[in-house]
């Protein structure tokens, strides 16, 4: 069994047909190329990593979001090999790879610190991996300089020195030398934490770009929701050494399956289950039972019903909804293009509303108003 | 990784152990051997006994090492107050400056103490630098200011310099500026930043700059011989002598190890206490 | 919170003031040495370079300096090879007796050296091992080899383990990581090793006293000369001695600026 990265070299112009060819999205039809079974790891008693599985499609951009301490970056040091798991499996189609070491492994990662060798040049980084393979010098130029157009990077870059270039510009180098290795599958451990908010934005698109170009499947962890959403066709949310859910972005953005997804994915509005006798209801807010009916709410239903800032609506005097309260408007907070207001409820909880901007209200401090969203625009996340 | 990491930290260390092992650990169990041997012999194949350990304390031999450990202590205290504020500057003050200081106080060091001890020799002696000018200058003429308890101390302080200046220095650096400012802000003066905020903080530089200096004086030997003219006798000297005019290796082996075990105690007590990987610089 | 002007100039002259104290008692043998009298006397009156002249053609001096310097080159290549392992067990890798291993490269360090020479002799006696000039190598390494691997170990610190691991990721064995990115990275530390290495062997006198055997180093025969009365010959070779520290020193300081500018050229 040899599953070392194979040398497709030259790369010349077959290679380009194959960016060309991967241009469509190939995670449509296609197979699993990373199978993770019951994976788990301890640190000195401390689970890091408990029980996780995994199924990544063929050409798919996978971003595994989570907080500080969720286990990402163990997952992700497992998947590469740079950490031998406690238990559990790690299928590269269809060879195990848990046991093989992270210098056998076709897998490569860009790393949060680039890990750009700083004694050598822009060339000598991206042709690292094809001279450790033996590649002959001429090939790995040539194959560096097409990286370097790849990567949108100027082709006399090849000889500057990595401390002359810019954060934006190591970022692409890194990305460079990582494609150089054409690795089956290309692991990011948040590359773009430390670059500045428009860089970021520019990167992130740029990445997903890249990512449709060469149909590599990647997987990305970050902590930041909005990268994840923007760059990723599924995104996995970890907590506490498990995934807490897996699934597409609009998915997982609108329909989470609990309290900490919805909470994590960005402002929103939960409002409990009242456990209490026959009828259907929730705190702080009133429902109008028919629409619950026919949303299909039963009494006894425990969970919390979950509503965006942008689905509530602050209510013209007489205008109804599902589901409405009335509260003081405590503060609006311009957005840009959107607006927000803060509404507290006389139970004291706080609802964020947000509009679009020319939809913006006149208030006075103290002013009463009500707040209300429909039920076919909420969300229920069903207790476990 | 972690089994890689053990493996090859193993082997990294394993030539440097291996050689340490020949050539400091065993030496030093040699040592301890002739300690407990009967007097005046030169080899480990008689009878142990004590009477090193014996003769040592009738003999008196503990008051050099009192005098040898009284003085270390003088030299670490003076040169604590000496180098703190150089330091500080190096660490907080000085640009470029702080790499000509470091370049030259390095450079001193290459230079063989004997040499340099030598150089005071000459400065300090009647008829020497300082005595020589002072008399053409006024005419008048002093004793030279070699031989004495001072002087040797002085020695201690010149030749030990630089290893207070540069542990403090790198303890300081280690002393964030924001902590300091803020103290500052909040309204602390000099001398309450100094002691609230800088000392606790650079500690870990003040006990490796005190440690390793009062360790290598309490062993030094030269300064007493060449400056103090052996106004009194320091431990080392005492060994040394032992060895060599009083050909009594167990009895040099038993002040030996008296002197190592003193001295280790205040190193190991030292050392465990250190996190050297922070004083060191580490990144991560 | 920045010292006030007086107080920035204030340290400055401080610290001008401790290297000329460093420095006076070279001063004082710099002008020894160019003292015509056979016995010193301050101020001096007449000054000659005769001195330097009788050391350079001096039989003794130049077998000294030659044991002197072989000593000084074998302990500096070897105490570079074990300082750079040494200093990625010390510094980079994570290993269960890592600490235990950083005491035990102290402890040589933080040893009376007198005292570390008289046990080498024994050790030496014990095993049956004649001390030449070649056992004074090991003493030496004793306590150098430690220091060698602390400034390495310094350098080691600071560089990132991501490195490391993006090399081993890449496909590199354990090999290949160590000629491609460690030592490359480590090679300042490593130079500067070297540079202590090779100096402080060239100056040690404590160690050699008890290790040489018969032969002297050239800090040997000074002391011996200081103690048995004054010789014009000691501040001269004194003098020689510091002055090829120095040239070595200012070849290290000069070298590293040449060769990037020289590096730079090239690559363009």
């Amino acid at each position: 069994m040899n599953i070392a990265a194979p040398v497709r070299l030259p790369a010349g112009k077959a290679d380009l047909s194959r960016q060309a060819e991967a241009l469509r999205p190939t995670h449509m039809n296609a197979q699993p190329i990373l199978r993770v079974v019951d994976l788990k790891k301890t640190f000195d008693g401390f689970t890091a990593l408990d029980s996780v599985n995994l199924t990544v499609d063929d050409g798919e951009f996978l971003a595994i979001v989570g907080p500080s301490g969720s286990g990402k970056t163990t997952l992700i040091r497992l998947l590469v090999g740079m950490e031998e798991q406690t238990s559990g499996e790690i299928w590269l189609r269809d060879s195990r790879i848990d046991n093989v070491p992270a210098n056998k492994r076709p897998t490569c990662m860009v790393f949060q610190s680039l890990a750009l060798f700083p004694h050598r040049s822009v060339g000598e980084n991206i042709e690292f991996p094809l001279k450790i393979r033996g590649v002959d010098p001429a090939l790995r130029r040539a194959r560096a300089l097409e990286l370097l157009d790849l990567v949108r990077l100027p082709q006399h870059y090849y000889g500057k020195r990595i401390q002359q270039c810019s954060g934006g510009e190591r970022q692409r180098v890194a990305l460079a030398r990582a494609l150089a290795f054409d690795p089956e599958i290309l692991f990011f451990d948040e590359p773009l934490s430390a670059l500045d908010f428009r860089l970021r934005k520019m990167l992130e698109k740029e990445l997903k770009d890249l990512h449709q170009r060469t149909g590599k499947t990647f997987i990305y962890i970050t902590h930041s929701l909005e990268e994840a959403m923007v760059m990723s066709d599924r995104i996995a949310i970890m907590r506490s050494g498990r995934f807490e859910q897996l699934g597409p972005a609009e998915e997982i953005y609108a329909k989470p399956k609990s309290r900490f997804v919805a909470e994590f994915m960005g402002e929103v509005n939960l409002f409990r289950a009242n456990g209490n006798g026959g009828t259907v209801s929730f705190e702080h807010v009133t429902v109008d039972p028919a629409a619950a009916a026919k949303r299909g709410l039963r009494p006894g239903f425990s969970g919390d019903l979950m509503a965006r800032p942008e689905s509530v609506r602050l209510l013209k005097p007489g205008e109804r909804a599902d589901v409405m309260a009335t509260g003081i408007v405590e503060s609006e907070y311009l957005l840009g293009s959107r607006v927000q207001y803060l509404v507290r409820l006389a139970s004291g909880y706080k609802v964020t509303v947000e509009l679009s901007r020319e939809n913006r209200v006149t208030w006075e401090p103290g002013q009463s108003m009500g707040v209300g969203f429909d039920l076919d625009r909420a969300h229920l996340i069903q207790e476990a | 990784m972690e089994r890689i990491n053990q493996r090859l930290g193993v082997l990294s260390a394993l030539p440097v152990v291996v050689f340490l092992a020949a050539g400091f650990l065993a030496p030093l169990c040699v040592v301890a051997a002739f300690s407990i041997m009967p007097q005046k012999v030169f080899s480990l194949a008689n009878l142990p006994d004590f009477s090193s350990y014996a003769l040592m304390i009738q003999e008196g031999y503990w008051e050099s090492l009192l005098v040898s450990l009284a003085m270390a202590f003088a030299a670490t205290f003076i040169l604590f107050v000496i180098c703190w504020p150089l330091a500080f500057a190096m660490a907080k003050v000085f640009g470029r400056f702080t790499l000509v200081l470091t370049i030259g106080v390095v450079m001193t060091l290459f230079v063989s103490e004997n040499i340099r001890l030598f150089g005071w020799v000459l400065t300090l002696m009647k008829g020497g630098l300082i005595e020589g000018y002072w008399r053409s200058w006024t005419g008048q003429s002093f004793d030279g200011l070699l031989y004495n308890v001072p002087v040797i101390i002085f020695g201690l302080v010149y030749v030990y310099l630089p290893f207070m200046l540069f542990p403090l220095a790198q303890g300081i650096a280690m002393v964030p500026d924001d902590a300091r400012q803020a103290a500052f802000d909040l309204g602390a003066n000099r001398w309450q930043i100094f002691r609230e905020v800088e000392l606790p903080l650079s500690a870990p530089g003040i006990a490796v700059g005190c440690l390793i200096t009062f360790v290598l004086t309490a062993g030094a030997i030269a300064e007493s011989k060449l400056l103090g003219g052996r106004a009194v006798i320091v431990i080392s000297d005492e060994i040394e002598r032992s060895f060599t005019y009083g050909q009594n290796w167990p009895l040099g082996s038993a002040l030996a190890m008296t002197l190592i075990a003193v001295v280790g105690s205040f190193a190991i007590f030292g050392v465990t206490r250190i996190d050297l990987d922070a004083i060191m610089g580490r990144k991560r | 919170m920045h010292p006030s002007n007086v107080g920035r100039i204030g340290l400055y002259l401080y610290g001008i003031l401790i290297l000329a104290f460093l420095y006076l008692p070279l001063v004082a043998i710099g002008f020894a040495s160019v003292s015509t009298s056979r016995y010193l006397s301050f101020p001096i009156r007449q000054y000659t370079t005769q001195w330097y002249a009788q050391a350079l053609e001096s039989g003794t001096v130049s077998d000294l300096l030659w044991i002197s310097l072989q000593v000084a080159a074998i302990v500096t290549v070897i105490s570079m090879v074990l300082g750079f392992f040494g200093a990625l067990a010390f510094a980079r890798y994570q290993w269960r007796y890592r600490r235990l291993y950083q005491k035990l490269i102290l402890l040589p360090i933080f040893f009376p050296q007198s005292v570390l020479g008289l046990a080498l002799l024994m050790w030496f006696n014990a095993v049956g091992i004649t001390p030449t000039w070649h056992t004074a190598i090991i003493a030496h390494l004793v306590w150098i080899a430690p220091i060698a691997t602390l400034i390495i170990a310094i350098r080691a610190y600071s560089f990132d383990p991501a490195l490391e691991e993006a090399a081993r990721d890449m496909g590199c064995s354990t090999w290949q990581i160590l000629r491609e990115v460690t030592l490359p990275l480590l090679m300042p530390g490593v130079v500067a090793a070297g540079l202590f290495s090779f100096l402080l062997s060239w100056g040690n006198f404590p160690l050699s006293l008890f290790t040489t055997g018969a032969d002297l180093t050239l800090p040997e025969w000074l002391y011996a000369k200081m103690v048995s009365g004054y010789s014009p010959l000691v501040p001269t070779v004194g003098m020689l001695s510091v002055a090829a520290s120095i040239v070595l020193v200012a070849i290290a300081l000069a070298l590293p600026p040449l060769i990037n500018r020289f590096t730079r050229n090239s690559s363009d």
